[in-house]
């Protein structure tokens, strides 16, 4: 049988990955189009009827400064949240493959918070600054001290702390992995030629795991710019809306201010940004990637 | 022969897999439909919203199944009601009967509720929702809205007997405090930081309070009416910062937890709390006083409103009149809303077993709780101001968020008043 006829591939392709294909299709790709079909009806999301209103709520999504404000937040949280959870990932695992006694054990207890659901943890790490730290607070500065969540800039604070903890651990497995892989003998050459431990650090393993960092990064980045349940559990927008991030103020206008369409239209913009932003990213991570 | 045996073990393994990537999905969809319980038979399906009665109802439904014959299932979410019922519309399996707010029956009535205009209940309760001339929301029990104050903790401080009649306007309200404060109780007052409870339930007095809110909220939104200077918004909000002053967490305002806010209440710390009679469910937790009530929220308007709740009914059921819901159904439905309205041992179900205030005229139960006692004694007494129930859906969030820094001290009266102003600019009112 003739290898590269039309008819060959495409019964392979259908062998390997047509189910796959279909259920892709059926509950990505479809539901993604008619979701741009939305975004042009002015629906609340339960009527039987979907009026058609062209671009009218684009044009109110860019007119809508509550979600441009919840979008810069969304920024600004990412940003801080990406640079510490790679940090933060970064040195754990540079701990964990250390050689140090029980890393195993490490290894298990980083990724732990991630194995907890968004929601859950968001109800513990409420708990902890609501009761827990206010509760210490009292106690060293006596009398009534505010809890962090009752901030505006307490509560960002506490969603990139959250977030670091919750994501670190997860990042912390792909460093390891990137670790693993850059092969001793190098950095003992590099060694033997003179480099100090820091210096063989930066010159040679960094630069040999710049896979590693791209896909973090790349990870890190996307899930911040979609941030839900971390945000739904423990700030629930409060206080005064100033925790709102872009996930729920798009989930608000739909679902709970029944406006459907313009929800969808600000939904997708959300997801041109987050490509925007992470495709980009990975481009130039990619461009000055070298192979060992 | 190799090529062969190796070329079919390739497409049983790649047979497996896609098996296998079906598998999971099937069992979802599977296990999607059978719950769905609508189609086909006389069974019905309830979708209660209530979350404090949700175990009662699953009782009473399987009784009731098992007395009529008419299967009857009950579910609960605690999404937003219009989220959760829009997924149940969208794949054609809608509840049967679905509790929801008032605003959702005016927002769906026309497409998907079913007219019950000639139902006996009718002819006894004046808090069913009718729009244009047809009966569609059945309500579910009254609810109403005022100052919860425990007797018990304010004789404690005072050793006097505490009339809560005696409290009429701000200045009566600030005294009663001073004496509480004199007898030792350090901040006599607790402030729900909630949304819905500051914008939802104390912000729309200020419009409910007026004789017609529909004209003055129309007067906001069209700047004919400046906020800052309308009488009864200044008189609310003396109220309410005599309220705010007295917080016990004053300092930290906005982390103040409902349930801790509660307990305080019940358990004698606070004397006063703004809530409605639901907040029954959560004082009932801790090791309440005896004697607790509601009272009006006392103002200097001197208009009598200062005698009223605040309040109507709350929680209405519609019965779907959709295809997807048989004719059989649809009567085996109504049946249950009659049985729930004029039956005794529905009626017993509503007032004993629930804890609500009966909505019908005929249903003369006697209260258990005592915020539902003081609620039904001001219902009896016609002593309600009607709930606006036409606020849009974005109001408790959006001016709650306003409220908030008000009880936070971050902005003054005047700040208040232009953010509502500006919310009401953008705002359009539900349809009724």
């Amino acid at each position: 049988m003739k290898r590269n006829t039309m008819s060959y591939k495409v019964q392979q392709f259908l062998m390997f990955a047509g189910a796959a294909s279909v259920l892709f299709l059926a509950v990505v790709i479809i539901p993604f189009i008619y979701g741009i079909y939305l975004t042009l009806t002015s629906w609340d999301g339960i009527a039987k009827t979907k009026p058609f209103v062209g671009l009218a709520n684009y044009v109110e999504a860019f007119k809508d400064v509550a979600y441009w404000q919840a979008l810069g937040r969304t920024a600004i949280y990412s940003f801080f949240a990406v640079i510490l959870i790679n940090i933060v990932a970064f040195a754990l695992a540079y701990l964990v493959t250390s050689g140090i006694k029980g890393q195993n054990f490490f290894r298990a207890g980083f990724f732990v918070p991630n194995l907890i659901g968004g929601i859950v943890l968001g109800y513990v790490w409420k708990f902890v600054f609501n009761r827990a730290f206010v509760a210490i607070g009292n106690a060293i500065a006596g009398g009534n001290v505010p809890s962090l969540l009752s901030t505006t800039s307490g509560a960002m604070f506490c969603l990139i702390l959250v977030s670091v903890w919750q994501f670190a651990g997860y990042m912390m497995l792909i460093y390891v992995a990137g670790f693993m892989s850059v092969s001793d003998t190098l950095k003992e050459a590099a060694m033997i030629d003179g480099c100090t431990p820091t210096q063989a650090m930066f010159n040679v393993t960094i630069p040999l795991m710049r896979a590693s960092f791209v896909q973090c990064i790349f990870l890190s980045i996307t899930r911040c710019f979609v941030i839900y349940d971390v945000n739904l559990s423990l700030t629930k927008g409060e206080p005064f809306n100033t925790s709102v991030m872009a996930a729920m103020h798009v989930y608000n206008t739909a679902f709970t201010y029944k406006k459907y369409g313009l929800g969808q239209a600000e939904a997708l913009i959300l997801f041109a940004v987050c490509a925007i932003v992470g495709v980009t990213q990975v481009y130039i991570g990619k461009k000055g990637e070298v192979a060992a | 022969m190799m090529k062969h045996f190796r070329k079919a073990a390739a497409a049983a393994l790649a047979a497996v897999l896609a098996a296998g990537l079906l598998a999971g999905c099937g069992g979802g969809s599977a296990s999607g439909g059978s719950d769905g319980g609508s189609e086909g038979g006389a069974g019905i399906t309830i979708f209660n919203s209530k979350m404090e009665i949700q175990d009662k109802l699953e009782e009473k439904a399987a009784e009731y199944s098992e007395e009529k014959g008419v299967p009857v299932e009950v579910y609960y979410s605690s999404d937003t009601v219009a989220a959760h019922l829009a997924t149940r519309y969208s794949s054609n399996e809608p509840y049967t009967i679905s509790m929801v707010d008032a605003k959702d029956v005016y927002a769906l009535a026309a497409e998907h509720a079913l007219d019950l205009s000639d139902q006996d209940w009718v002819a006894n309760t004046t808090q069913a929702i009718t729009i244009d001339g047809k009966t569609y929301g059945f309500p579910v029990c009254v609810e109403a809205r005022g100052i919860i104050y425990n007797a018990d903790a304010i004789k404690n401080a005072t050793g006097k007997d505490f009339d809560p009649a005696s409290i009429k306007t701000t200045d009566d309200f600030k005294a009663i405090i001073e004496e509480c404060k004199k007898g030792g109780m350090e901040s006599p007052v607790g402030v729900m930081k909630e949304d819905w409870s500051l914008a939802g339930h104390f912000l729309a007095e200020v419009y409910e309070q007026h004789d017609d809110p529909d004209a003055f909220i129309a007067g906001v939104k069209d700047g004919s009416i400046k906020l800052i200077e309308d009488q009864k918004f200044n008189d609310m909000m003396d109220t309410f910062d005599v309220l705010r002053d007295n917080n016990y967490a004053k300092d930290a305002a906005i982390s103040a937890e409902r349930e801790v806010t509660e307990q305080k209440l019940a358990e004698g710390e606070i004397a006063f709390m703004f809530g409605g009679n639901w907040d029954w469910s959560v004082i009932n937790a801790y090791d309440y006083s005896e004697n607790m009530g509601m009272m009006p929220v006392p103002n200097n308007s001197g208009d009598g409103t200062n005698e009223k709740l605040v309040g109507g009914g709350s929680k209405y059921f519609f019965i779907d009149s959709s295809e997807n819901t048989s004719a059989e159904q649809q009567q085996a439905a109504k049946d249950f809303l009659n049985w729930l309205a004029n039956d005794e041992e529905g009626q017993s179900f509503v007032v004993n077993d629930c804890a609500l205030v009966p909505a019908f005229s005929n249903n003369t139960l006697e209260v258990t709780d005592p915020l539902g006692k003081s609620v039904k004694a001001y219902a009896d007494a016609g002593a309600l101001i009607g709930n606006y129930n036409y606020l849009p859906d974005d109001h408790y969030s959006v001016v709650g968020a306003s409220m908030q820094k008000y009880l936070a001290g971050e902005i003054d009266r005047a700040g208040l008043a232009d953010e509502i102003t500006s919310y009401w600019a953008g705002a359009e009112v539900g349809a009724h």
